[in-house]
């Protein structure tokens, strides 16, 4: 599990820049167990992420992740970031499977800031790559976040 | 082939409560460790009423308070064992705590058939999830978009 040492850190609008990067995330390599685990916790039990003989028979080639565990990468970036509860939007396309082993890292950059409903509010661009480089998840979202006056 | 009558779609709503300790357990299977997922003590001490919804939380929502959610796919005649996940995306309109009972319903609000790079048909299919609370107040709306390939 990766460590958490942005929990107590509190982001504001004043002090983000529209072309500002997400701090990096590397999660550690997916596990089996992980998938089992997320199963467990999320409610998926589609046996083409847990039970290697399905993964063989329709032709994905062995177990691929659940492509909303990606996605919940992702939401770990945004939720270190501009800290949780702050998400007023988030998308994402999956692009790519991910297998066991694979390293994910998950990046991100503002590309605006913006008032809307009296809140203040940041968009952005997020994408989520493994060890190859290959893109598994792109995506956006909108937070907002407490100004400092 | 999909049936293009069925946009527009319903399906029966579904009762979803939000419990602490799924958040907590979706986070523990993300590797999520910030405190404030795991415990009340923790959101509390970081000023949190309560444990705050972990962004995907939705997930749970439709598949372990909806366990029909497959059979009625098929029943407009979607090939559940043939889904591929294309798209997700949530729109978060009010906050949700731990102990809130959420009504949910799922409409088809688009859906095509394409051919994929092989010349084999798929089916591009959208749902909508629109989630309320207790209060009756819109608080989440999910958009999935599944690919079916056939």
């Amino acid at each position: 599990m990766t460590t958490n040492t942005q929990a107590s850190h509190k982001l504001y609008y004043d002090d983000v820049q529209v072309g500002n990067e997400l701090p990096k995330l590397v999660k550690p390599p997916v596990t089996h167990l992980q998938l089992v685990r997320y199963a467990g916790a999320s409610g998926d039990f589609n046996p083409l992420h847990t039970d290697p003989t399905v993964g063989e028979t329709i032709g994905t080639g062995g177990i691929i992740a659940h492509g909303m565990l990606i996605m919940g990468f992702v939401g770990q970036l945004l939720s270190d970031y501009a800290g949780p509860s702050t998400l007023r939007k988030f998308g994402v396309r999956f692009k790519g499977m991910t297998r066991i082993g694979d390293v994910i890292t998950c990046t991100g950059t503002v590309t605006e800031k913006y008032e809307a409903d009296g809140e203040a509010r940041i968009a952005g661009k997020v994408q989520a790559v493994d060890q190859n480089g290959d893109v598994k998840v792109v995506g956006t979202f909108i937070a907002a976040l407490p100004r400092r006056s | 082939m999909f049936d293009k009558s069925k946009i527009g779609h319903s399906f029966p709503l579904f009762t979803a409560e939000v419990y602490r300790n799924k958040i907590h357990e979706l986070a523990l299977a993300v590797g999520d460790t910030n405190p404030v997922y795991h415990s009340r003590e923790a959101a509390q001490a970081a000023d949190y009423d309560d444990v705050p919804l972990f962004p995907t939380t939705a997930t749970m929502f439709s598949f372990w308070s909806n366990p029909q959610r497959n059979s009625e796919l098929a029943k407009i005649g979607i090939n559940v064992m043939r889904i591929l996940h294309g798209e997700e995306e949530y729109e978060y309109l009010a906050s949700i705590h731990p102990g809130d009972v959420l009504t949910g319903v799922t409409t088809i609000v688009d859906g095509k058939s394409r051919k994929g790079k092989n010349g084999s048909l798929m089916d591009i299919v959208t749902t909508e999830t629109r989630y309320t609370n207790q209060h009756n107040q819109p608080v989440l709306n999910a958009r999935t978009t599944l690919v079916v390939r056939e």
